[in-house]
């Protein structure tokens, strides 16, 4: 990532630092072969700060890098290059766990277990007290409503519900930071709207989230700033308000013109005493940016200049 | 029984004489993973990130995830493997072994002399496989199963350390298996007691009654493929049904005259936990002379030796104070030397093979000054694969006073036994006839233990093997896929198993055919195992550098892999024998050791692996 932004004051520095989450540096994953040839580059140089109580989006098809830059944060993954800090410590530290939460991409649970006994294992590994657990065993299934079918086994329960219980368990610690894999991914329109309105909320309280999908709409309901992903390759960076805007145009919405009025609203818009509604950049959809990231991409593969603001 | 001369040795003797090597198989086992983890990283990235990655990630196991270390999670992670056998429906094995209990006692030699040690040993083997096939398999496939349905991935993600999820695993199956081992042993001994319980019936019209000795003679009936004879007094109203089928029934007499009654009690003396004390075995050969052996009659087994009939050959065993102090007045208080012994005979002339061959016992003092030298043979009769039970009564031990040439009784603890010491001398009497013997086949009998604690300590014995399975099993799988992790835990089962044989081909003891290369030339070009091998010169360094590779590479890994069949003590509770606390404590520390061991490889190998990769 570049950055055209001045150089912070050192106490500015000290302050923005306390303030980012995650951290990467030149974050490099290659997947050898036995032999250790390299075979993918799944992940190439990704530089990302991730600020305490933002909502990130990874953005990217299929093989982008997204769930290998999660995997790398998490220490399920080592990298080749890099490195990749998760509270000021390193991906591999495992006591940085105590503070995430995990929701993989699909809820990779243990079938035989009920809703109750899941989240109580989950909770056991927190070291937590048993009136601790009990106590936010019953708020999560609340929560996640699934007090009717709490005593059944998991293998019983739809995709949806195994979806909600796979939040409930990364939820079990109340973390500060949490990590979303496709957090939709399964869940009906109802149940999507659900889990969106679930992430602002989670902002709201003050805790972090990195979410990664490949469904556009959700991440540009959500997010706060986004990442780009192609190819591992980090493609563009920003606010999501500020990457969908069109800088070249310039939209007027008024009402209460004469049509003569109209054909002059140019030059005399305020001279004939019209009222302003808004005067901005029209918006694209992320759909559109994202599609236009990727061709453009393929057109002229490798680094692409990313200006943040 | 044979009995592996380590037994010999006291615990804290072993344990000192132990360390040494152990900490330094430890110390070799570490630095060759260190390096080999050190050049695999270089290789793959960089010698400086090698160094780097290993610094920390043993300085983090040591310094951060060691102190953090929490039961709780341990126990999570155990509770969730009980949970993931008992969804593997483990009991299945449960059930089999109940039906093996159901119809074993089916296909076992009913007529068999030793009903008793059939039963245990069919109880105790069944138990044993069975518990070590369920430990091969929970363990191997657990780990990798975990990996393959990246249910790891929400445990690794969570603040578990891994020698947490290394230990829990392995407590999660060891309590499954206790559990189904308390739950088997159970049935077991009420399956053997149940099958060796039962009685006879005396009819008086079958015993003859001499009145001179007031005691009746006879036969108890026919049950369960045997009878006993039996002696009965009339003037103590007791009696006794001898020896049969390795046990014996002691008979009450009720009512007088005609309405006598006779009631036999319960088998007694099939179901034993004796405690053998054992000596010192040395010889003196043929003219009374020192020697390093007994004889070799020509047997390749080279366990037991013999000593000649007619000649001055003689084994003896030399008992210290320890030993001694079993036949103490307090403990014997009838004051009788308890000795039992289970020689071999071995005939050079034809004859009955069941006639006995008479011996002697010579008790002798190890002080040269001593007043009293040795004691008048006291004679006995051995046979073949029979234990010789010898009470010999203090008041028959006598030696001839070399003054009056007559035989006086000896002073056993003043005369015989100095600074606690005694020797045992056994000869055979009769010519061309010989005697076999081993250390442990003589031995002064201590006061016998509880059969059930015995049998409860071979289970333990059991445990203890299916630990080690499991420790195993969870160490492959830590990097292993499932199946590949189940071969390399039953390898390490069969090399530890065959460890004696595999060292011994290497060390040449067993050296006809060459290793697996020349063999393979040998079977292909046809050559015979006890030719030389036609070969060039040059094919024959090749042959014998890869056949030597090959068996150093099986004789590490065999020295390395726990000798399973010493924890087997099946053969001990059979034959009636305690297992010593020696023993027992020695296979729990080598456990321990193996415990430790495994933990620390399997958490570091389990710290570098990616689980998503």
């Amino acid at each position: 990532m570049s950055s055209t932004q001045t150089a912070p004051s050192p106490e500015q520095k000290y302050k923005s630092k306390s303030d980012v989450v995650i951290e990467t540096r030149n974050l490099t994953k290659t997947y050898k072969d036995f032999w250790g040839r390299s075979k993918v580059h799944a992940l190439k140089a990704l530089d990302l700060d991730v600020k305490k109580g933002e909502i990130f989006g990874l953005l990217g098809p299929n093989g982008s890098g997204k769930s290998t830059t999660i995997k790398l944060l998490l220490g399920l993954l080592f990298p080749t290059g890099g490195e990749a800090l998760v509270f000021g410590s390193d991906a591999s530290d495992v006591s940085k766990n105590e503070r995430i939460g995990y929701l993989p991409e699909e809820s990779y649970l243990y079938k035989f277990l009920n809703a109750e006994e899941t989240l109580d294992f989950y909770g056991r590994l927190f070291n937590m007290s048993a009136t601790k657990r009990r106590k936010r065993i019953k708020e999560l299934i609340k929560m996640i409503d699934l007090d009717w079918a709490k005593k059944r086994q998991l293998k019983e329960y739809s995709k949806g519900m195994t979806r909600r219980i796979g939040l409930a368990q990364a939820l079990i610690n109340d973390p500060e930071l949490i990590l979303l894999d496709e957090p939709t991914t399964g869940l009906d329109p109802i149940g999507t709207r659900e889990m969106k309105d679930l992430i602002l909320r989670l902002r709201d309280q003050g805790k972090t989230v990195l979410m990664c999908s490949h469904l556009l709409a959700d991440v540009q309901d959500v997010c706060d700033r986004i990442a780009i992903l192609y190819q591992g390759e980090l493609k563009e960076l920003g606010r999501v308000d500020n990457l969908l805007s069109v800088q070249d145009v310039t939209q007027i919405q008024a009402k209460g013109l004469s049509d003569e009025a109209k054909e002059e609203i140019q030059e005399v818009i305020q001279r004939h005493s019209g009222e302003m509604i808004s005067m901005e950049n029209p918006t694209s959809t992320l759909e559109e940016l994202f599609l236009n990231i990727v061709r453009e991409s393929e057109e002229r593969p490798g680094h692409r200049h990313i200006e943040e603001e | 029984m044979v009995v592996d001369p380590s037994e010999f040795i006291r615990f804290g003797d072993w344990f000192w004489e132990a360390i040494v090597p152990f900490l330094l198989t430890i110390v070799t086992l570490l630095v060759g993973g260190l390096v080999f983890w050190f050049v695999q990283l270089a290789v793959r990235r960089h010698p400086r990130v090698a160094v780097d990655i290993i610094g920390r990630t043993l300085h983090n196991s040591i310094f951060r995830d060691l102190p953090s270390t929490s039961l709780r999670r341990i126990l999570a992670m155990a509770r969730l493997a009980i949970h993931e056998a008992l969804r593997s429906r483990v009991l299945v094995i449960f059930a089999i072994f109940v039906v093996l209990l159901l119809f074993g006692g089916w296909f076992l030699d009913v007529e068999n002399d030793h009903p008793a040690r059939l039963y245990l040993t069919f109880v105790l083997s069944s138990t044993s496989y069975l518990i070590i096939a369920l430990a091969m398999f929970l363990s191997a496939f657990s780990l990798p199963n975990d990996i393959k349905n990246r249910t790891i991935y929400t445990i690794t993600t969570k603040p578990v350390r891994s020698h947490e999820i290394f230990m829990g695993r392995v407590i999660g199956f060891a309590a499954v298996g206790t559990i189904l081992l308390l739950m088997m042993g159970t049935i077991s001994y009420m399956f053997v007691w149940r099958g060796l319980d039962h009685t006879h019936t005396i009819d008086v019209a079958d015993l003859n009654y001499d009145s001179d000795r007031k005691e009746w003679t006879g036969r108890t009936s026919f049950d369960r493929h045997h009878f006993h004879d039996v002696i009965i007094s009339n003037e103590t109203k007791r009696g006794i049904a001898m020896t049969s089928k390795g046990h014996q029934h002691e008979i009450t007499v009720v009512g007088e005259g005609t309405d006598v009654q006779f009631e036999v009690g319960p088998p007694v003396g099939d179901l034993l936990a004796r405690v053998p004390v054992y000596g010192e075995l040395s010889f003196l050969d043929r003219y009374g002379n020192q020697a390093e052996s007994g004889l070799n009659v020509g047997k390749s087994w080279g366990y037991r030796t013999y000593i000649e009939g007619n000649t001055l050959n003689t084994a003896i065993w030399k008992f210290g104070d320890q030993a001694t102090s079993q036949i103490t007045s307090a403990t014997f208080p009838d004051e009788k030397i308890p000795l039992e012994m289970d020689l071999r005979v071995f005939r050079t002339n034809r004859g009955d093979i069941e006639s006995k061959i008479r011996g002697e016992v010579i008790l002798m003092s190890t002080d040269p000054i001593a007043k009293v030298q040795e004691s008048l043979p006291i004679n006995f009769e051995a046979t073949e694969f029979a234990t010789l039970r010898m009470d010999i009564p203090f008041s028959d031990v006598k030696y001839l006073d070399p003054i009056s040439a007559k035989p006086i009784s000896v002073d056993v603890f003043n005369d015989l036994i100095v600074n606690g010491e005694l020797k045992v001398g056994i000869r055979c009497k009769e010519h061309a006839q010989f005697f076999g013997m081993a250390r442990a086949d003589l031995y002064l009998r201590g006061p016998d233990q509880s059969f059930i604690i015995n049998f409860a300590k071979s289970y333990v014995g059991i445990w203890m093997q299916m630990l080690l399975v499991t420790l195993f099993g969870v160490l492959f799988s830590t990097f292993l896929n499932g199946i590949i992790s189940l071969k390399a835990t039953l390898a390490i089962i069969v090399l530890g198993t065959f460890a004696g044989f595999i060292t011994a081909i290497q060390t040449d003891d067993v050296s006809t055919g060459g290793g697996p290369i020349e063999a393979l030339v040998r079977g292909v070009t046809q050559q015979g195992a006890e030719t030389e091998l036609n070969v060039s010169d040059g094919a024959r360094d090749v042959i014998e550098a890869l056949d030597g590779a090959y068996l150093w590479t099986m004789n590490v890994v065999s020295q390395i892999a726990p000798r399973y069949p010493e924890f087997n003590t099946a053969d001990k509770v059979a034959y009636g024998y305690d297992i010593s606390m020696d023993l027992l404590l020695r296979h729990l520390t080598v456990t321990l050791g193996y415990f430790m061991v495994i933990s620390i490889i399997g958490t570091l190998i389990l710290r570098s692996r990616e689980v998503a990769a």
